[in-house]
């Protein structure tokens, strides 16, 4: 047996003196204070997913019966969260149908009907803001959109020598959001309506960089949605309230147009600027304007990436 | 004890290097930890008051009440029981000041006239048939009834009729797929005050909020300077 050593700054039999212990504990409580804070954002997390979210299959490989159970699981998601019983649906796309948009750019007055009619009927976070739709002014004459304007709030709609321009969503036929998604989270579907699988994005944002037309939004916070102003009437690949971290962008309303219906942002413009239909059938209204209207543009047409939103004016 | 000391200062000086990193780090660590835990930085925003919409912006009622949006409805019709004041089969006299403008009636003050360039549009009877007041007359002598006014309205304006009759001009709503449900059309007279018809302005519903506080004053006041 060695004799006790005479240097205190040495660990003896025992392991530890006092001064190595002190430095130790030092060292032991700050990185536990620094582990701790590192994990802090985990105390954040109020949505972790279930089981059942977890497991969930690729949307395009669900059967009827998966999704039966999916839809299931949201309805009483959103019951718990919202407390009344929404109807969620997934909407599958028709036979010969390609929906085509029309604006009417001499008609438009610019009141922002549209943004918050969208808004309300595809259950959009109101705090802070996600909208679709835009209204870009612009004056008379020219079509710069680096000179439109967002922001304008004057007495009344339509100030005299300025026109306006509501984008969203063009639906692309040659969409580059879809191109960028690493998971295959948003695609085309047959009718022309480019999706989110909002349960398999990954919240990259890759696509929001992509878009030409600043048309996708992305859930930084969590949404808030009153629950007064839900929107009950739901369907999986368009309105159902989303998580945070997902990204969002106009659908055509796909819960509407799917059943037949209208859009919302159409429904309640008050000059008639919207114009929506099958382009595959030759009485719609939207055959006609491509058919007889003298001019009509899509926006960035450069970009290649063939826009199912068609901009015309009357005269 | 001298001995002792001097060899512990001896040791402490060869090993102090280590001692002095690991204690800095230490340092740096627990600063950190701090500054994490207290959120000291990297504060999101305080996140902008945003009221919700009035929700009138999200009405989907027209302009106005057609003359039939009050049939349906059973609303008073006294106003247009014209017989109630004007003699039957007699045309009522049409007056006209010195700039060849009509001068209105009293009884008719809530009517501004207001059709046409130049206002030359304003004889009443251009529309309305002055022997049957209940009616109108076409430019091609057809009678219409006060519900159906959209033929009169086409009668000058052709090409919009046209573009009305393909649910093009004008507002839609219901369903675009005709087989699953109707579509809902709208008459000239929901959206045009057929005495002064161009559409009215309105005020905005409110503008975007930007994500990062200030609200739709501070950009707007980013973009002008």
């Amino acid at each position: 047996m060695a004799s006790p050593t005479s240097n205190p700054a040495i660990a003896t039999e025992n392991g530890m003196n006092r001064r190595s212990f002190l430095r130790s504990s030092v060292v032991l409580t700050t990185g536990l204070a620094a582990l701790a804070a590192s994990l802090k954002p985990l105390m954040e997390m109020n949505d972790f997913p279930t089981a059942e979210r977890f497991m969930q299959k690729y949307y395009k490989e669900m059967t009827p019966a998966d999704m039966a159970k999916v839809l299931k699981r949201i309805e009483s998601e959103v019951e718990k969260e919202y407390g009344l019983r929404p109807h969620v649906r997934d909407y599958k796309p028709m036979d010969g149908v390609e929906f085509v948009y029309c604006l009417n750019l001499t008609r438009c007055i610019g009141c922002r009907k549209c943004v918050h009619a969208c808004v309300a009927e595809n259950n959009q976070s109101r705090n802070p803001e996600i909208q679709y739709i835009r209204v870009l002014k612009m004056p008379h004459g020219s079509l710069d959109i680096e000179k439109a304007e967002h922001n304008y709030d004057p007495e009344q709609v339509p100030e005299k020598g300025f026109f306006y321009m509501p984008v969203q969503c063009q639906q692309c036929k040659n969409p580059p959001c879809v191109k960028v998604c690493p998971v295959h989270a948003t695609w085309q579907e047959k009718d022309g309506i480019t999706v989110i699988d909002y349960d398999w994005c990954i919240g990259c944002r890759y696509c929001e960089a992509a878009c030409p037309y600043w048309a996708r939004r992305f859930n930084f916070t969590k949404p808030s949605i009153p629950k007064e102003r839900i929107n009950p009437e739901m369907s999986y690949l368009g309105n159902r309230p989303r998580r945070q971290g997902v990204m969002e962008k106009c659908h055509f309303c796909i819960q509407r147009t799917r059943q037949g219906k209208y859009p919302s942002c159409l429904e309640v413009c008050p000059a008639g600027a919207r114009k929506f239909g099958n382009i595959l059938d030759p009485n719609s209204e939207v055959s006609y304007i491509l058919r007889t209207k003298r001019v009509f543009i899509q926006l960035k047409e450069e970009m290649g990436t063939s826009p199912r939103f068609f901009y015309y004016f009357d005269v | 004890m001298p001995t002792r000391w001097r060899n512990e200062r001896l040791l402490v000086n060869t090993e102090s290097n280590t001692t002095k990193v690991l204690l800095l780090l230490s340092a740096a660590f627990a600063l950190l930890a701090v500054a994490f835990l207290g959120n000291l930085w990297g504060r999101s925003p305080a996140s902008p008051k945003i009221s919700l919409v009035d929700t009138n912006f999200l009405d989907k009622a027209t302009a106005r009440r057609s003359y039939a949006d009050l049939i349906k409805a059973g609303e008073d019709l006294s106003d247009f029981d014209c017989y109630a004041c004007h003699e039957k089969g007699k045309a009522p006299p049409l007056r006209f000041d010195t700039n060849q403008n009509l001068i209105i009636p009293k009884e008719h003050s809530d009517i501004v006239m207001h059709h046409g360039s130049h206002e030359r549009n304003n004889n009443c009877f251009n529309c309305h048939d002055e022997l049957n007041l209940e009616l109108f007359q076409t430019r091609d002598k057809r009678e219409l009834k006060l519900s159906n006014s959209a033929p009169l309205c086409g009668s000058c304006h052709g090409p919009t009729y046209r573009d009305w009759e393909a649910g093009v001009h004008g507002r839609t709503g219901g369903y675009w797929n005709r087989s699953l449900g109707e579509i809902d059309r709208k008459l000239c007279v929901n959206c045009h005050n057929p005495h002064s018809p161009k559409f009215p302005g309105r005020k905005p519903a409110p503008g975007p909020h930007p994500l990062r506080g200030g609200g739709a004053a501070v950009a707007h006041a980013e973009i002008k300077h």
